[in-house]
């Protein structure tokens, strides 16, 4: 179980000219809740279709558990997916789309689809266009859920539901992942959605990953230092600034350093979740018109 | 999957059961009233110059409720492979490109091809099953009157026969899926079948049909016991048209030529077709010249050998045509349709597809 879940080569994609995901190198190591956040358009569906193969990427490899995307049935067998505002056939009821379940995946948990449908509250005779955005979410995750994959995408699972919709998606999800294990790659625009969940985030800005780590990592690494004014050059060895902001006084800085900075100068903070990939994602809007253009 | 197809089409399936029965109980109660006509008029035993029991057979067959089914049993020949390919060919794929919900069917344990490949075989063949049966129950109704007219070779009646009409449902239903990939939007792709349909049926016997089986050329004296067109103009010229070609034959073409061959276009001898002579003077004149007509038709009997031609050429499969003989319009033929490009353009038009859900996420 340690060979990586996803594992990308210099990933890249384009529509003519313009980038959608330029040189992606990921290693993303199994049993970990995934969160791929970044602003809208930044290239995350992109990069999740290419990992089920819906899309073929330009240039670079990827490879998903070790298989290249919807190679074959086994391939698809290995891997769930809700796709981004979880279609269903509008026509067909809930117990249709369990039975299309059943029929076109060999590992399919069918006890574990009727378990979930009946928790929910939900009438398997109701069709799906009839459902709420929320309940047709549910049925999404239990369709993708119950052909028993080892890694699940979801690409936007939560954008369009309300906070308690939300909620409930992702305990579902989650408890999913405690009781089976699955491997998740969860995608969102809101970080606050992913913090409570994941322990692996990626950021991906303008088509570029930012940055990918273990959390707890990422949030060891990452200071913000404020103390009197001076110049970003001359922090110590190995710290590389994110971002500075300067009033005639005082200097913020978030910093990225493995070894903890030990400064007087400074008033050194950690900082949370959200601060760390905001920082990210403004880095590229602030300090890169050229790029900011492209999007 | 095969499950999954049939649950998608149940409704469309029911639907045309439903039609089929109600045009099958049409059928039944009319063609009792038409055998009984045939039997009547006493068709069958007469012997000789049958004419006048045929025609009496024709004005019972043709008259009333029995003519208005005549009409609609051939209109729906030309009318449900249109529906076939507007209502099942086109939103097959392009409703689930326009929904997403491909997203959904491509992320289940079944590739893409068996997907394809099941939903184009199983509806496929319900398309042709469906027409089959449909051109059976027709073309077995109209045998009687058919036989009678003896025009079962002219285009009209021949789209509404035999198996014809399956190749056309089954070009249209492959036109349709073709096109829903193209357009990715159902109405669309509707719209533009049903377009390309009535275009292909009109153009098969304008430009096509007749050359799908050697046609017979024949150059008898002129009959002057009948014209189709027999007209003098002040300057002298004539335009003759005989009546020749066999009663039951689809005339491609009737000119009428001099011993030399040239066109016949007068100049009328005013001595015999003046203003003060009648037409029969002139119709002798006209005896005495020669003339022979020049026609080139498909005898009636050409009828199955156009109809398995035709079949394998509207049929988008993998062989052509049953007679290699006629091979060379088969292949030339501009409106042939294979299932094989079908599946790589799929693979093709996936990335476009998902072009804006990229831009906008």
């Amino acid at each position: 179980m340690s060979s990586p879940v996803l594992q990308a080569e210099g990933l890249s994609k384009r529509y003519g000219r313009r980038p959608a995901l330029s040189d992606c190198t990921l290693s993303i190591p199994p049993g970990r809740v995934v969160g791929l956040v970044g602003p809208n358009g930044a290239g995350k569906t992109t990069l999740l279709h290419i990992a089920v193969g819906l899309l073929p990427p330009t240039t670079g490899s990827i490879e998903v558990l070790g298989g290249l995307p919807a190679s074959g049935t086994a391939q698809l067998a290995k891997v769930g997916f809700v796709a981004q505002d979880t279609p269903t056939y509008a026509g067909l009821s809930i117990a249709d789309h369990l039975r299309f379940g059943a029929h076109t995946n060999p590992g399919w948990d069918r006890q574990l689809a009727d378990d979930r449908i009946t928790k929910l509250g939900l009438d398997p005779s109701q069709k799906a266009g009839k459902l709420s955005g929320g309940q047709r979410a549910q049925l999404a995750l239990t369709l993708a859920m119950a052909k028993r994959p080892e890694l699940l995408m979801l690409d936007e699972p939560v954008a369009s539901l309300d906070p308690l919709a939300r909620r409930e998606f992702l305990q579902g999800l989650m408890a999913h992942v405690a009781e089976h294990g699955a491997s998740v790659i969860l995608s969102s625009h809101l970080v606050s959605d992913l913090e409570r969940v994941c322990d692996y985030m990626i950021v991906l800005v303008a088509s570029r990953v930012r940055v990918a780590g273990e959390v707890d990592d990422l949030l060891a690494s990452h200071y913000r230092l404020t103390g009197a004014r001076r110049d970003p050059a001359d922090l110590p060895l190995g710290a590389e600034v994110i971002e500075d902001s300067h009033t005639d006084r005082q200097s913020t800085m978030i910093v990225r350093s493995t070894t903890p900075i030990d400064d007087p100068s400074f008033t050194v903070e950690q900082i949370t979740l959200e601060d760390l990939v905001l920082t990210y994602m403004a880095q590229v809007t602030g300090s890169r018109p050229a790029l900011e253009k492209t999007r | 999957m095969i499950w999954f197809t049939w649950r998608q089409f149940r409704t469309q399936t029911w639907i045309t059961v439903g039609l089929l029965v109600a045009l099958g109980v049409l059928l039944i109660i009319t063609g009792r009233s038409i055998a009984d006509a045939y039997a009547a008029a006493n068709v069958a035993a007469c012997s000789g110059d049958c004419t006048s029991a045929v025609d009496n057979f024709l004005y019972e067959a043709r008259k009333g409720t029995n003519g208005i089914v005549y009409s609609l049993a051939t209109a729906v020949m030309y009318v449900v492979p249109a529906l076939i390919g507007i209502f099942w060919g086109a939103p097959m794929i392009a409703r689930e490109l326009e929904t997403g919900t491909h997203r959904l069917a491509w992320n289940q344990s079944v590739t893409r091809t068996r997907w394809l490949a099941a939903k184009i075989v199983i509806v496929g063949a319900a398309a042709a099953a469906t027409t089959g049966l449909l051109s059976w129950a027709v073309t077995s109704w109209a045998n009687r009157i058919d036989a009678a007219a003896g025009n079962r070779i002219t285009p009209e009646v021949y789209g509404a026969r035999g198996i014809v009409p399956i190749g056309y449902a089954l070009f249209a239903f492959a036109l349709g899926v073709t096109l829903g990939m193209l357009a990715r939007r159902t109405v669309p792709a509707m719209a533009a079948t049903l377009a390309i349909y009535v275009g292909a049926v009109a153009a098969m016997p304008l430009w096509v049909r007749a050359h799908l089986a050697p046609a017979t050329h024949v150059t008898p004296a002129l009959d002057l016991s009948g014209f189709d067109q027999f007209s003098r103009a002040e300057n002298g010229e004539m335009r003759i048209t005989g009546g020749g070609g066999p009663s039951d034959a689809w005339v491609l073409s009737n000119q009428t030529i001099t011993p030399s061959g040239q066109v016949f276009t007068g100049p009328a001898n005013q001595q015999y077709c003046g203003p003060n002579n009648g037409p029969q003077a002139c119709i002798d004149w006209v005896g005495t010249l020669g003339l022979r007509e020049d026609i080139t038709y498909q005898p009636a009997n050409n009828f199955w050998q156009l109809q398995l031609t035709e079949g394998g050429i509207s049929s988008p499969s993998p062989y052509c045509s049953p007679d290699s003989a006629s091979g060379g319009p088969v292949d030339a033929s501009p409106e042939l349709p294979t299932t094989e490009p079908t599946t790589p353009r799929l693979r093709t038009a996936s990335p476009g597809a998902h072009v804006p859900q990229s831009v906008g996420t």
